[in-house]
């Protein structure tokens, strides 16, 4: 057999069998990095020894004897000699114990595999590196190979991988699996690793192409060895189920042109039988174990009602609505309630829907969300309201990063004929506007900047005479929910200028003027302070950066910016970033509760771990509990929001105020 | 990318251990995913012939015996090396024999 012919059979062995080895390999020597490198070594060796003496009969076991052959080796060679011979002793005897059938063995090394799978997908761990390391460790695949299929380099990649061990081996992360209660909540972790591998191979969320097969079927893989591995667990049958019924639709949602095909208007004939049939299967396993159905298996079943419709004119929608609606309450997310309008919309007519949707559009999470306006575009074409309908496809293809996606939008937009288009646009009207000689620079800048929001948001085809006062206030809830007051004002007077130059009604009169800003530079007395303060019931995380605030009179990003490791205690005093912040016995009292244990990373940390596709740098990141550092934004929303009882104007007060008074 | 392979008559006569054996193989194979469908064919069969339009049925066989196909299986793999790797594990429960795989383009 020629050499390269070899290599490429190496390789195919190499992938089938390394989540195996290197669990076995893990499970002897306790570090996966080291597992990993001894896995290489036994490629490498096939690689070297298969061209000249042939595949051998067995090549899995063949790479597994010669990998654990180098992990007996290492550890005769490692420095803690005694220690880990008296583990490897256990361990073999340990093996014996358990002999010697093949179905032992077998369990031996799946337990070992769903070990590995909880590590590799582990919480302390970024989500972009817990991606590129399940596909390393569980999917033996390359980094090139990964960093091809998320379209970026190897060396990113690479240093995604390396990082990740490093953090494992920094923690040891022991090779366990994660005891009672625990092992629920970072199932969660592994379920939403596979679900994003998929997701990002199906639903590419950037570049040329609507999808990039290789993922899909990894995670296809990764799933369908998760149920093996864990199959008293009914939310990972749903994930293989919502997957494989997914999957099964992939020949028929793009068209000759790469362009997308909604579901409803799929070709039914190109659905993949077997795949719907092996979901189908997935979902009765689920179904079987009779737990409540947690939101895989609610979107698995929304899945199976698409599949089993014989046409997009059999769907039962009301089901659909009523699933979504389930879901809705276990991820009341905004994209979950836009599936739910566009079920609603089928099942009792689009204006349901639309009345969903337009509840939504003020929600920030959504602010730049392509297929918000997509959607909205289809309801308001199906309610005749053409004109609208050919803005929010415009929109949808500005905000959407995928190419073919864009083209897509792009031609659906233009396919609406607008009879009623008279008067000037809100984007040509903007442009105008902005031309207007007596303008200063800054001001020309500042203006520029509200009103491409405003077209963002509204479209720029909106006829000029047709916005009103309420698009304009929903356009500012989204956009500027949490702004300071001196922002929010600017952006006010911008589309009061405008307004005014365009001989419109005044557009803000469901605006407030904002008052924060009187109150910024003064600082709160006495009184408030003790009010504030005596509210023991609240957050002590909150109450200990207020009181920080307060003693240091340090400014809010200094404070925010602390890491646990710059604290001196005893001292009562912590250095960042080239001054000094100190802090007396109100502080004092409350930080080591809020330590509790930790000993580096943000200070101040953020409610929750961070989203996937938001993962922060890695100083930003609590290493032990994986959440990011608070936000200026969110610090700043909070004492607003808690202080709003307590505040004449009930706008409530902004963090620098609780500078000391003087200061 | 999906491969068919197809088997044609084995030296190992069937008895309870290949019959285990196979069965394990069969379930690993479709657990993971890389066996979407399998079956055993019926040694004759039926062939039917176009000429000039016309259309005539005949009953098998039409091979030796040994020359026949007398089971299949679709296989999803990552690559050709990949499906000759399953296959391969295939043969060395069956024995002595021939399998052929071709890639199945997709529709």
């Amino acid at each position: 057999m020629p050499v390269t012919d070899t290599h490429r059979t190496v390789d195919a062995v190499f992938k089938l069998e390394s989540a195996k080895i290197i669990a076995t390999l893990t499970r002897m020597v306790r570090d996966v990095a080291l597992a990993e490198e001894l896995a290489q070594d036994a490629l490498v060796a096939a690689l070297e020894q298969w061209p000249a003496s042939g595949v051998p009969d067995n090549p899995g076991a063949w790479l597994l004897a010669i990998a654990k052959r180098r992990a007996v080796d290492h550890i005769r060679r490692s420095r803690r000699l005694e220690r880990k011979q008296e583990q490897l002793a256990h361990d073999l005897a340990h093996d014996r114990d358990r002999q010697p059938g093949p179905d032992s063995e077998h369990d031996h090394h799946q337990d070992d595999v769903l070990r590995l799978m909880f590590i590799s997908c582990h919480p302390l761990l970024p989500t972009r590196e817990r991606l590129a390391l399940t596909l390393r460790l569980l999917g033996g695949l390359t980094a090139g190979e990964i960093a091809r299929a998320f379209l970026t380099d190897e060396q990113t990649i690479a240093q995604r991988i390396a990082a990740a061990k490093r953090t494992l081996a920094d923690a040891r992360v022991p090779f366990e699996l994660p005891p009672g209660a625990e092992l629920a909540e970072r199932l969660v972790s592994v379920l939403e690793v596979i679900y994003l591998i998929f997701n990002e191979g199906y639903a590419a969320t950037s570049g040329d192409d609507l999808m990039r097969p290789g993922l899909t079927l990894e995670a296809l893989r990764l799933g369908r060895l998760l149920a093996e591995l864990a199959p008293q667990e009914a939310e990972v049958h749903g994930l293989v189920a919502l997957m494989e019924i997914q999957q099964s639709r992939s020949a028929a949602r793009t068209g000759p042109s790469g362009e997308p095909i909604p579901l409803h208007e799929q070709h039914r004939g190109r659905w993949d039988q077997l795949l719907v049939r092996r979901g189908f299967t997935a979902m009765l396993r689920a179904r079987e174990i009779g737990a409540a159905p947690g939101p895989y298996v609610l979107q698995a079943a929304i899945a199976v009602s698409h599949a089993q419709a014989a046409s997009a004119e059999d769907t039962d929608w009301a089901r659909i609505a009523s699933l979504y609606e389930a879901l809705a309450r276990l991820l009341p997310t905004p994209v979950v309630q836009l599936n739910r309008a566009v079920a609603l919309a089928h099942a009792h007519g689009p204006q349901r829907g639309l009345d969903l949707v337009d509840s939504l559009t003020s929600d920030p999470a959504l602010r730049d969300y392509h297929l918000l306006p997509g959607v909205r575009g289809d309801l308001l074409l199906r309610l005749g309201r053409s004109a609208e309908a050919r803005r929010e496809f415009e929109r949808a293809a500005q905000l959407t990063r995928n190419v073919a996606e864009r083209a897509f939008l792009l031609r659906r937009a233009e396919e609406i004929t607008v009879t009623d288009a008279s008067g000037p646009t809100l984007g040509q009207a903007a442009q105008d506007f902005l031309k207007c000689e007596d303008f200063t620079t800054p001001t020309v800048r500042s203006y520029a900047q509200t009103l491409r929001r405003l077209c963002r948001a509204l479209g720029e085809g909106q006829p000029l005479h047709s916005m009103t006062a309420q698009q304009v206030a929903r356009v500012f809830a989204a956009t500027w929910p949490d702004a300071a007051a001196t922002t929010w004002n600017r952006h006010r007077s911008a589309v009061r200028s405008f307004c005014a130059w365009a001989d419109l009604d005044d557009l803000t009169v469901g605006l407030e003027r904002r008052t924060g800003s009187g109150h910024a530079t003064r600082p709160l007395s006495r009184t408030q302070l003790d009010a504030l303060f005596g509210r023991t019931e609240l957050p002590l995380r909150e109450r200990t950066l207020w009181w920080l605030l307060h003693e240091s009179g340090a400014g809010v990003t200094t404070v925010l910016s602390l890491n646990v490791e710059d604290l001196d205690l005893d001292d009562r005093r912590a250095r960042t970033g080239g001054t000094w912040v100190s802090w007396r016995s109100g502080t004092a009292r409350l930080l080591p509760a809020l330590l509790s244990g930790r000993t580096r990373g943000p200070l101040f940390l953020a409610d929750r771990r961070p989203a996937p596709a938001r993962t922060p740098a890695a100083a930003d990141l609590c290493p032990q509990t994986g959440r990011r550092r608070l936000s200026y934004e969110r610090a700043e929303y909070l004492f607003k929001r808690t202080t709003k009882s307590l505040a004449p104007s009930a706008d409530g007060y902004t963090l620098s105020q609780l500078k000391p008074r003087g200061s | 990318m999906r491969y068919l392979m197809t088997t044609k008559a084995s030296s190992r006569t069937p008895d309870d251990s290949l019959f285990a054996e196979m069965g394990q193989f069969i379930e690993e194979l479709t657990a993971s995913g890389a066996l979407l469908a399998t079956g055993g064919l019926e040694p004759g069969g039926l062939r039917l012939t176009s000429v000039d339009g016309e259309i005539t049925v005949t009953d098998g066989p039409f091979t030796e015996a040994k020359e026949a196909v007398v089971g299949f299986a679709l296989i999803e793999a990552r690559s050709q090396e990949e499906a000759v790797e399953h296959a391969r594990r295939f043969r060395r429960i069956v024995g002595d024999g021939e399998s052929e795989i071709r890639q199945v383009f997709s529709q």
